[in-house]
């Protein structure tokens, strides 16, 4: 079987800075990471490899310089990397990100059977590229799932949702989003890394290869524009209490009662 | 079509899944109203289902105009691709001009499908719509980088500009059992073959409730001490039927399991209040909480970066104030 792992490479959230010319964020000087719910995604796949056998892709879209998060992929235990860079490419939100990821996907070979992808990224925060990708490639989808079990010719995979817990049937190909903390992260050794930094077998695409026109990628193939980034207020200086432990128990409570968190207990009392 | 041109341009998605816990689409009828009147049009929410005549009538009593019901046996369960072939289909038929779902698990899952399949924009987890006087366009504030920024977004030619919104962000009108609205049933489209297929949906009792969801969350750090004295935020959550989460480095100390993992690699919380004891405040963490409405944190150090982030902060060690707050508790309840 062969399975799709879709990552992103994140700049680690505490260094971001923002151009504010072009309205995105300033990707270089900082560190930069696997998407922290696309390594549970890549979790996922390598214990439904462990199951079925076949192979695991991984794939992303972005600059040159992600090719580094699909070479700590392979250190991982992935066996192939396609890095999906194209300057026509820059600015893309959602709808234009999933163009560009579904029509990669549809040209791997053997056919994927399963897409597997995080909740969401830790810079973008929508958690959309997944379904759209199961959109345009006409695959079912089932978002956040905690469990995969493999049948025949289907998946079935529990999730939460809206206080439910669902058990699903959903039949390949298809494409599924991992739940964070679904699948624990291994750490990986230094020697397997070092290994994997110096393979030089990352396929690399371009819009020429993937047949894509400048007016459907990038921030022209987009439906969205961000016209304002900026930092939210910042919350309400709240009170910063010292003194006897007894004393601070008693200001909790009085904290409680004044959120009526208590009120309501006596009612049904 | 003639019809068309009275139908409401500012549509609500009705998720009523989970309804008596999730008034996110009422608080969406509340501010399609608003955005309704500065479009001079009306709101109209979609709803699909098998018998939800029931919700129909509570959407009008809080102040919808219109509701547009599809029913039939095979809209018994909440499906992605079934909910995605309908309701494109009627949005080509009526072409509104806005389009908003509560960023529920379900809505989170089915409208940026429903957007991809539409060709047009949407912006996830909204803390804030208006029209923008200049361009009359929806404009759209969505958390990026774990709500360490926020973005404006719009979505200036295609239709319809859709988001989905962060619950308890906008309020729902008051109930008004007198409200008159149209109730339309517009012809149901033969129902599409499903991919995916429910076998079991079971709800989950309170006591296990989803972290994401929970009114009350009761976090811990390192600064609670030991595996044994994590039981205590256990015991603190039941009293107050809230849900414990925790810390990278007290999951590492092997205290509580992963599931409970809040911050960058793990939940985002979105409690009425969150009670975090023995945590430092460090930015991996603070990510998964900006949601909470009321933040009481204890812990031992006055400098600690989570008292910046606090609504009430008690400078104490956690070992010793959590038996008196759990003594003091159990008294007063």
């Amino acid at each position: 079987m062969h399975i799709v792992v879709c990552i992103k490479q994140v700049p680690d959230v505490p260094n971001i800075r923002i151009d504010r010319e072009r309205m995105t964020v300033i990707r270089e000087g900082v560190e930069s990471i696997i998407n922290p719910m696309d390594q549970v995604a890549l979790e996922a796949a390598l214990d439904l490899r462990g199951k079925t056998g076949g192979r695991v892709s991984v794939i992303t879209m972005g600059p040159p310089q992600s090719e580094e998060a699909l070479l700590e992929a392979l250190a991982f235990g992935a066996d192939e990397a396609v890095l999906i860079t194209d300057p026509a490419f820059a600015g893309a939100d959602t709808l234009a990100t999933s163009h560009v990821l579904a029509r990669a996907i549809s040209r791997l070979r053997p056919k994927p059977q399963v897409v597997l992808c995080g909740m969401k990224t830790i810079d973008s925060d929508t958690g959309h590229v997944g379904p759209q990708i199961a959109e345009e490639l006409d695959f079912p989808q089932v978002c956040g799932v905690n469990e995969i079990h493999i049948e025949e010719d289907a998946l079935v995979v529990k999730r939460l949702a809206d206080g439910f817990m669902d058990t699903i049937r959903v039949t390949l190909p298809a494409l599924v989003s991992v739940a964070s903390g679904a699948y624990p992260v291994r750490h990986i050794p230094l020697g397997a890394l070092e290994r994997a930094f110096s393979h030089e077998d990352v396929v690399r695409w371009g819009s020429q290869d993937l047949a894509l026109d400048a007016g459907e990628v990038g921030l022209r193939g987009s439906a969205t524009r961000v016209v304002r980034l900026w930092p939210p207020p910042p919350r309400k200086k709240g009170e910063l209490l010292t003194g006897s432990p007894q004393d601070l128990a008693a200001r909790f409570l009085e904290k409680l009662e004044a959120l009526s968190l208590l009120d309501e207990e006596d009612e049904t009392e | 079509m003639k019809q068309n041109k009275d139908t409401g341009k500012v549509w609500i998605f009705g998720d009523y899944r989970n309804y008596f816990q999730n008034r996110v689409t009422l608080q969406l009828v509340g501010k399609g109203r608003e955005l309704a009147e500065g479009l001079d049009t009306h709101v109209t929410v979609l709803l699909l289902g098998d018998q939800v005549h029931q919700y129909a009538m509570e959407y009008v009593a809080h102040g919808a105009q219109e509701v547009m019901v599809a029913e039939h046996p095979d809209l018994k369960d909440y499906q992605v691709e079934t909910y995605t072939a309908l309701v494109a289909r009627w949005v080509r038929a009526f072409k509104p001009e806005i389009f908003l779902a509560g960023a529920t698990s379900f809505g989170r899952e089915f409208f940026p499908r429903l957007a991809k399949r539409l060709q047009t924009g949407l912006s996830a987890d909204c803390v804030a719509l208006d029209i923008e006087q200049e361009t009359g366009l929806l404009l759209q504030t969505s958390p990026a980088f774990g709500g360490e920024l926020l973005a404006d977004v719009v979505t200036p030619d295609r239709r319809p500009q859709m988001a989905t919104v962060h619950p308890g962000v906008f309020k729902e009108l008051p109930h008004n059992p007198e409200a008159v609205g149209r109730i339309l049933y517009p012809e149901v489209d033969p129902i599409p073959v499903e991919r995916t297929r429910t076998l079991r949906s079971r709800r989950q009792q309170s006591r296990n409730a989803n972290l994401e969801e929970a009114a009350v969350v009761i976090a811990g750090g390192m600064g609670v001490g030991s595996s044994d004295r994590f039981k205590l935020l256990f015991e603190l959550a039941e009293l107050l039927e809230g849900e414990v989460g925790a810390t990278r480095p007290a999951i590492r100390a092997g205290w509580v399991e992963e599931e409970r993992l809040l911050g960058q690699t793990g939940k985002s919380i979105k409690p009425r209040l969150l009670i975090t004891i023995g945590t430092s405040g460090a930015l991996q963490y603070t990510a998964g909480i900006q949601g909470a409405e009321t933040i009481i944190a204890i812990n031992r150090d006055p400098d600690a970066p989570v008292f910046k982030m606090a609504d009430l902060g008690l400078v104490a060690d956690a070992r010793v104030l959590l038996p008196l707050i759990l003594e003091a508790l159990r008294k007063r309840l």
